[in-house]
């Protein structure tokens, strides 16, 4: 789903950075420097960012705005960085967080 | 220990007015904002808002943002961004968190302009990928160019409701439902009427049940309400949607003053939990002030005048004016202020069900229940009326502040008076131009040109038209009327583009004449917009 704006009718077209790869779990994904990480994973189609401690539940953007901490991934080795306001730079490798810490993820696999 | 005559925490419309007053005073002002940008949610608005001339009306809210942060930066104003404020204690020093430092701030005087966060509404599945607030939707079409989603539900009809929607048609999402628990829509009629006429389907007095998917939202399903908010068996509807947008409502976030130790209420017309304070901002503590949503949830334009007024109390605060340039200079902001609460959506009407205009018409109640009026009923407004030749039609049907209108019409046409939320009279002993000025200056875009006399049983309309593609003169499609139902074919027959416009570009239409007081729309082969 391409979900770019191509061009707004009242803002025209929407300034962006350069184009960059980055890392989404190992793969590798074309986003704009300096919009947040979220807003290159949304419009390449990722929906969740992580899951829940307890319940192993999905979680994604919520309020894109910095404040809920929904959208909580595991950037470049470090665990709980919100995404919606995180910048994206070029080779970033951005990982799905389970639970609360960077390296919970493995344990989480293996009982979902 | 950094010290500054006056510190403001928060950049949005009220933090910045502040800064700027206090500044044009002589006061040194730094601004600390979390956010990356300045501007609060101003750089998100990209609707014209309502208001008189003097305080911005019919500007766009992003330039408004632009316009306020020329000025602070002209003024010597320090705006420190990605600066998040942990802490403000009783001898106004501040704790102010960047990167990831404690730093220390002292000021003379403080204005808290933290403004409000979003209400939830929990149902199952509210926490799936794909339910988010409306605020997001704005963010993430109108900052940095991505749709939300396809296919979106929203939750309430508040003006973020109805504003955020028609944003997201704007962008090309599909708006498949506007569902609000209450009986009647919350926000301005006009701001529903906009949506309606796309053919948005409203369901007031419905909820969420529950939203659907696994992984993401997958669809959602709703069902109507009784009096006491239960879900009454049998009328669940199922729609399929990829997103769920929830608009329903703000909460001050007055933290930082209660951590301060001012004086707090609890008052449900301001919004919730919300210090007190006296008309020119300040707190129970001396040099401690607010303004804007902190204080009280209203609208970007009050947030404004709120600000401005905080930052000459501060002024006044600390000696660098007397007492008498204080007092004259607050009375005309301050009766600004009050004109902008007034009408029916004053904060003291909040909840009350007004079936009266202020001049005694009838308020729609199929209006506040649909989004659009009957055929019948718009016609008894004064804004409505019939003549021969090309005309102003003006379908504003409730007391808000809001008078642009009147200002733009270079014949002197629509009268609306002192009283700015009285409702707009054409006067029918002047003569309309066609100029279309009217048309676009009207921000709830309820303003049409009708002319009955086009051609041998044809008459012209022209609409405010803010969605791309942009049709062509030539261009068919169908007619939509106010409650979005295809009604006839229509011939583009003019396209207005005028830069005066701002970008809400005029579409006149053809159709058939006894369509003249139906058609409301226009829905070419491509148009983004639903029908």
């Amino acid at each position: 789903m391409n979900s770019r704006i191509a061009e707004h009718p009242i803002l025209g077209t929407i300034e962006k950075g350069k184009l960059v790869t980055f890392y989404y779990d190992d793969k590798k994904l074309e986003g704009y420097e300096g919009e947040p990480i979220a807003a290159a994973l949304r419009a390449a189609g990722v929906m969740v960012h992580r899951h829940t401690q307890k319940k192993g539940e999905p979680r994604g953007i919520f309020c894109a705005i910095g404040r809920c901490t929904d959208c909580v991934m595991v950037v470049d080795g470090k665990p709980n960085v919100r995404t919606c306001i995180t910048p994206l730079a070029e080779g970033m490798k951005v990982n799905t967080q389970y639970g609360v810490l960077e390296k919970s993820a493995r344990r989480s696999e293996e009982t979902a | 220990m950094k010290r500054y005559d006056l510190i403001v925490v928060g950049a949005g419309p009220s933090g910045l007015s502040a800064a700027i007053e206090a500044a044009k005073s002589g006061l040194r002002v730094v601004v600390f904002d979390e956010n990356a940008n300045p501007g609060g949610q101003l750089f998100k608005q990209v609707h014209k808002f309502f208001g008189s001339k003097e305080h911005k009306a019919k500007i766009r809210g992003f330039r408004i943002g632009s316009e306020l942060l020329e000025e602070a930066n002209r003024l010597g104003v320090e705006v420190i961004l990605n600066a998040t404020v942990a802490g403000l204690f009783q001898d106004k020093e501040v704790t102010v968190r960047i990167n990831d430092a404690i730093n220390h701030y002292k000021g003379d005087a403080v204005v808290v302009a933290t403004g409000a966060a979003e209400n939830i509404v929990p149902f199952v599945g509210w926490t799936l990928p794909g339910v988010i607030g409306a605020g997001a939707a704005q963010t993430m079409m109108n900052l940095h160019g991505i749709m939300p989603g396809k296919k979106v539900l929203m939750l309430g009809s508040g003006n973020v409701g109805l504003v955020v929607s028609y944003q997201l048609l704007q962008v090309g999402c599909e708006v498949v439902a506007l569902v609000d628990a209450a009986p009647k829509i919350g926000g301005y009629g006009v701001h529903a009427a906009k949506l309606a006429r796309t053919g948005v389907p409203f369901y007031l007095s419905h909820t969420i049940i529950k939203a659907e998917g696994t992984n993401h939202v997958t669809g959602v399903t709703i069902g109507q309400v009784d009096r006491k908010w239960n879900i009454i068996p049998g009328t669940e509807k199922h729609f399929d949607v990829d997103t769920i947008c929830m608009a329903v409502g703000l909460s001050p976030m007055a933290q930082l003053l209660k951590m301060a130790g001012c004086a707090m209420e609890n008052n449900p017309q301001k919004g919730g939990y919300v210090p007190v304070c006296d008309a020119y901002g300040e707190t129970s503590i001396e040099g401690v002030f607010v303004a804007g949503d902190v204080s009280g949830v209203e609208e970007a334009s009050s947030a404004m005048i709120e600000g401005r007024i905080a930052g000459i109390a501060t002024a006044e605060y600390l000696g660098f004016i007397d007492k008498a340039e204080l007092t004259e200079k607050a009375e005309t902001l301050e009766n600004a202020l009050s004109s902008l609460r007034q009408g029916m959506f004053a904060p003291e009407n909040k909840g009350k069900l007004i079936e009266k205009t202020e001049e005694g018409y009838d308020i729609s109640t199929h209006l506040l229940q649909n989004g659009f009026f009957t055929d019948q009923e718009v016609e008894k407004y004064p804004g409505v009326t019939k003549q021969p030749g090309v005309h102003a039609v003006i379908e504003c049907s409730q007391n808000i502040p809001c008078n642009p209108c009147q200002d733009a019409c270079p014949k002197h046409c629509i009268k609306i008076g002192d009283k700015i939320t009285s409702l707009p009279v054409i006067d029918e002993q002047t003569t309309c131009s066609g100029c279309g000025l009217c048309v676009a200056a009207c921000s709830g875009q309820a303003i049409f040109l009708v002319n009955e006399d086009y051609q041998e049983g044809y008459a012209s309309i022209t609409l405010p038209y803010e969605f791309l593609p942009l049709p062509a003169k030539g261009d068919t499609g169908w007619a939509l009327n106010r409650g979005g139902e295809k009604v006839c074919m229509a011939e583009v027959v003019g396209v207005n583009t005028s830069p005066l416009f701002d970008r809400t570009n005029l579409l006149t239409i053809k159709v058939p004449v006894d369509m003249a007081m139906k058609a409301r729309f226009f829905k070419g082969g491509s148009c983004h917009a639903q029908g």
